[in-house]
């Protein structure tokens, strides 16, 4: 949990200027989180421990990227789990009845995903906030539908079983307890950061910003909303598509409960609880609330009951979330010390 | 004569229902400017209560009021509990869609623990079947498809010709003003959400009556009523009425000729068209603003 604190002085700065911090500040936090991550297997030797470290990184790089169209580009787009669903299915028919090789079909998986999010941004360009939220959740709603009905392919309700596992030369991917999967995890987790973080960084992102805090302005600036907010949408889906790619090659399997309302609802809690347009902040949510819901194991089906009230609790109380709360002490311990 | 009279009577049926979760939904857009995502759950806590209540002993005639209005606490302290305290908030639509759908969870998943996961059935409204133009058709969806447009009228009647009704619009419209001039918002707003909460309770008995329940059963009519608030606009509460009607037909006839596959891809291809025309939707004439 250390790395919570060794990142927190990069993600003081604010969400509205990005680029404050000095990037060189900023990747040696990174750096220093990554170290701590990778050196986690340490601490962490039983298999269950890791695998919900594994699926701690699954869920951060979703909640990451949702956070980019989300956070930083101000689009409610409520089908970013749908894009997670198709990664999963991308891989799974890829992989499992046109034979192709696993890594192939994981970052196939993650261009198919950025082709969906295309499709569904056409109608969403002249759309604002809840009319945005509305279509999103129909396509999710639709794709569910189109692979309930396909069930030829897809198993339907049934979904799909046997999925071919990542390899990695002749290791046996299951042996040492899930070593492997946590480092191909982890690697996932550290290129989508990196990708996400130099994308908020650079022009394009700074530009959809603009957008999003000024629309008028940024486009009358020569912006062009149509162009930015097709490109958020594409770079927010590819990793989220290679996400879902590996999910199905961890997991072994796939079901359309990638589209349930249940799990939308809590990788969102993520994006919220860590506090909007920060990209760390979803990470370290995802740490958090797996973390304590995992450790809820014990209360069967109250936990999703559980993990509902304190998603509430932390929506009614704390509105910047976790990125806020860290932003709030760290500016009361610097102020102490001056 | 069969064709038509099968689109007919499933058009109708089909958009009573829509209808009955639309409004709802319109409702609470129109006069507090959120959106519950939790209509769906809301329905179906509706049709457990009527369950629980004839399965107790009470009948049909007693126990769907009570449920109706047992819903419209369950309306009224939703609203006071995730929504009310977050109003001004400056991503208020966003902060209301999580916690709805968190409380929607949460009901969800209690309603799971408390009846389990078997599938109910509550009595229909009238029992027993008819035959119409050569359709064989059962007594119960021939009395929602008569009942919806009496409850829609009451509705309508409610908001356009008495005090509170009237007072329930001055808030859509105009926030402040309805402040200034002494209307109690914070009651109101309750009110609407207690209103759509029936209104979602009584399509839930509906159903209930005519399919097996499910705790998963608000799930495809939420999407339905999604659906038909942005074909009819949300702005007013007509526009999705007529809607739903709209959309009961149009699913008629894509099934009718297209088969059952094709229709939510059908359905979806309309909802991009009709977006990229006129993003309000098709009934509205003015706009609660797009954001």
């Amino acid at each position: 949990m250390s790395v919570i604190e060794t990142s927190a002085p990069t993600v003081s700065a604010p969400p509205r200027a990005p680029g404050r911090t000095p990037w060189m500040t900023e990747l040696a936090g990174a750096l220093v989180g990554l170290l701590v991550l990778a050196l986690l297997p340490l601490v962490v030797g039983d298999a269950y421990g890791r695998h919900v470290l594994i699926m701690v990184f699954i869920y951060a790089v979703v909640a990451s990227n949702w956070d980019l169209s989300l956070g930083y580009g101000g689009v409610f787009n409520f089908g970013h789990l749908a894009l997670f669903g198709i990664g999963v299915y991308a891989y799974s028919l890829l992989t499992k009845l046109a034979m192709i090789d696993p890594w192939v079909a994981l970052v196939a998986s993650g261009v198919i995903a950025v082709v969906a999010a295309v499709v569904v941004t056409i109608p969403i360009l002249r759309l604002k906030g809840i009319y945005i939220i509305l279509v999103t959740f129909g396509f999710a709603q639709l794709v569910m539908q189109v692979i309930l009905s396909q069930s030829d392919y897809t198993g339907g309700t049934q979904g799909i079983v046997r999925i071919p596992g990542l390899y990695w030369f002749d290791h046996n991917m299951v042996r040492d307890a899930k070593f492997a999967y946590f480092y191909i995890a982890l690697a996932m987790l550290a290129l989508s950061t990196l990708f996400l973080r130099v994308f908020v960084r650079s022009r394009t992102g700074k530009s959809v910003v603009a957008l999003r805090d000024n629309e008028e302005y940024a486009v009358s600036r020569g912006v062009s909303l149509v162009r930015q907010r097709m490109i958020t949408l594409a770079a927010s889906a590819f990793f989220t598509g290679i996400a879902g790619a590996f999910y199905a090659a961890y997991q072994r399997n796939a079901s359309v409960e990638v589209f349930g309302m249940s799990l939308a609802t809590i990788v969102l809690s993520m994006v919220l609880l860590g506090g909007t347009g920060t990209i760390y902040g979803a990470i370290i949510a995802s740490f958090v609330l797996t973390v304590f819901a995992e450790s809820m194991a014990d209360f069967g089906a109250w936990r999703p009951m559980i993990t509902a009230v304190l998603i509430i609790v932390v929506m009614l109380v704390y509105p910047g979330g976790i990125v806020g709360m860290l932003k709030a002490l760290w500016g009361l311990a610097t102020r102490r010390r001056a | 004569m069969n064709a038509l009279a099968d689109i007919l009577f499933g058009g109708l049926f089909q958009g009573s229902l829509y209808a009955m979760m639309a409004v709802g939904l319109a409702l609470v857009w129109t006069t507090i400017g959120v959106f519950n995502f939790s209509h769906g759950v809301l329905m179906m806590l509706g049709a457990y209560f009527a369950w629980q209540l004839v399965d107790w002993g009470l009948t049909a005639a007693l126990a769907f009021p009570i449920a109706v209005l047992l819903m419209a606490g369950v309306g009224w302290v939703l609203q006071a509990t995730v929504v009310r305290p977050l109003i001004g908030r400056a991503n208020l639509v966003l902060v209301v869609v999580i916690t709805t759908l968190a409380a929607g969870s949460l009901i969800e998943n209690g309603v799971l623990e408390l009846w389990g996961p078997r599938s109910k059935q509550i009595p229909p409204l009238v029992a027993g079947n008819a035959m119409l133009g050569g359709v064989g058709v059962s007594l119960h969806q021939i009395a929602i498809i008569v009942v919806t447009p009496i409850i829609l009228l009451a509705l309508w009647l409610f908001l356009n010709r008495t005090r509170l009704g009237l007072a329930l619009r001055a808030v859509a419209q105009n926030e402040d003003a309805a402040r200034l001039v002494g209307l109690n918002v914070t009651m109101l707003y309750g009110l609407a959400f207690a209103i759509a909460a029936s209104l979602a309770a009584l399509a839930g008995i509906f159903l209930g009556g005519y399919r097996f329940m499910t705790p998963v059963m608000g799930a495809d009519p939420l999407l339905k009523a999604l659906i038909v608030v942005v074909f009819g606009g949300i702005s007013s509460i007509s526009g999705p009425i007529f809607a739903a009607y709209l959309i009961g037909f149009f699913e008629a006839i894509c099934s009718y000729y297209f088969g059952l596959y094709w229709t939510p891809a059908l359905l979806f291809a309309a909802l991009i068209l009709t977006l990229m025309i006129k993003p309000e939707g098709i009934f509205a004439s003015r706009s609660r603003g797009l954001a």
